[in-house]
């Protein structure tokens, strides 16, 4: 039985894709993320980015974090986005239903105004699906149980835990 | 707080590495970055102040491949261990899976391990996390040093929920993996 504290089913994996591609394209960004806001990758769309892109979903998670606290510190709730510019690339981040962050990594082809306004609307899109995924995950705790890792998983990624792990 | 997509088929983990300042916890990751195979690791992110201690936390992911349709990967973390980096800390142990928590053996520093493990408590309760929820390992590191507190008495003041524990030297490896492979199976198993 799997009772992992949050899980991505196919049917809401597939609907944030097609919102994270209609983003990607009508911002003309060149890439765009959704990242769990513990750090873990859940889905990127556009161009393979240049970079480790696990490494990257941490940093961020970990950046959004820590501006939160920032945030509190100086009387605000929260820093619902963040905009991190370069010379050439920059970042557009921002919390989804205090769940998810989006991230859009995009350049000089678009603007960041142009950026912002869609991804205030992938925002909406995402909040929806996100928020009927966690219904799902509350309410129908007992459909989860019948879908299973399987009985041998444990023993089998034990196995493995024993093989990689030794010096 | 460990994520299934069953879509793409992985399982994410996240184990944090716990305790205080100059104990081993970025050893621990060192020396495992420096083990496993290429293909089992990604890149090891260290965010540090100038003399190497850490300033916000290291970061190694391990990816286990393919077990049973789903790969399955640990994120391992550190976290500053400076009593004055808590609100770094706080966030770091946001969405743990498991903890080991690195206790560093000696005398002089007997203090220090009681007021990590205090502030480990008062974090996990400030995100909501019952401590006994947690799957931990203990590691009495640097067990190779001379003027150690004996390991009854570290789990008498330290252990009392009696977890399992590992002597180790990080520096040479010792003990650094049967920790790993431990922490990795008892959040495994609270996956059902």
């Amino acid at each position: 039985m799997v009772k992992g504290n949050w899980a991505l089913f196919e049917e809401d994996f597939w609907s944030i894709n097609q919102i994270l591609q209609t983003l990607s394209r009508s911002a003309s960004s060149r890439s765009v993320m959704l990242i769990d806001k513990t750090g873990q990758l859940i889905n990127s769309i556009g161009e393979p980015p240049g970079f480790d892109v696990t490494s990257f979903s941490s940093l961020a998670a970990a950046d959004f974090a820590a501006n939160a606290q920032l945030a509190e510190m100086v009387g605000e709730k929260d820093f619902a986005t963040l905009v991190h510019q370069g010379t050439t690339e920059s970042l557009y981040l921002t919390m989804i239903a205090n769940r998810v962050i989006l991230v859009v990594l995009f350049d000089r082809k678009t603007s960041l105004g142009l950026v912002r306004l869609k991804a205030r609307r992938a925002g909406d899109e995402l909040t929806v699906v996100l928020n009927r995924l966690f219904n799902k995950l509350q309410y129908k705790n007992e459909e989860l149980s019948t879908t299973s890792l399987g009985a041998d998983f444990h023993a089998e990624a034990e196995s493995e835990i024993d093989s990689l792990f030794k010096d | 707080m460990s994520l299934i997509n069953y879509s793409s088929r992985e399982i994410n983990c996240k184990i944090v590495y716990y305790g205080p300042g100059l104990c081993g916890k970025t050893t621990n990751l060192q020396h495992i970055y420096s083990r496993v195979p290429q293909e089992t690791r990604g890149k090891m992110i260290s965010l540090a102040t100038e003399m190497d201690r850490t300033l916000f936390f290291d970061f190694l992911p391990l990816e286990l491949g393919q077990i049973r349709g789903f790969r399955t990967r640990f994120h391992l973390y550190t976290v500053p261990g400076q009593v004055y980096y808590n609100a770094s800390r706080k966030l770091i142990l946001k969405g743990v899976d498991g903890i080991v928590f690195v206790a560093d053996s000696l005398i002089d520093r007997f203090d220090a391990n009681v007021e990590s493990l205090m502030n480990m408590h008062d974090n996990l309760a400030e995100h909501g996390v019952s401590v006994d929820k947690v799957p931990i390992v203990m590691q009495y590191n640097k067990r190779d040093l001379p003027r150690v507190v004996a390991v009854p008495d570290l789990e008498r003041e330290l252990n009392q929920r009696q977890a399992p524990y590992f002597e180790a030297v990080a520096l040479r490896g010792t003990g650094v993996f049967d920790t790993l492979k431990l922490a990795c199976k008892l959040v495994l198993k609270t996956l059902g």
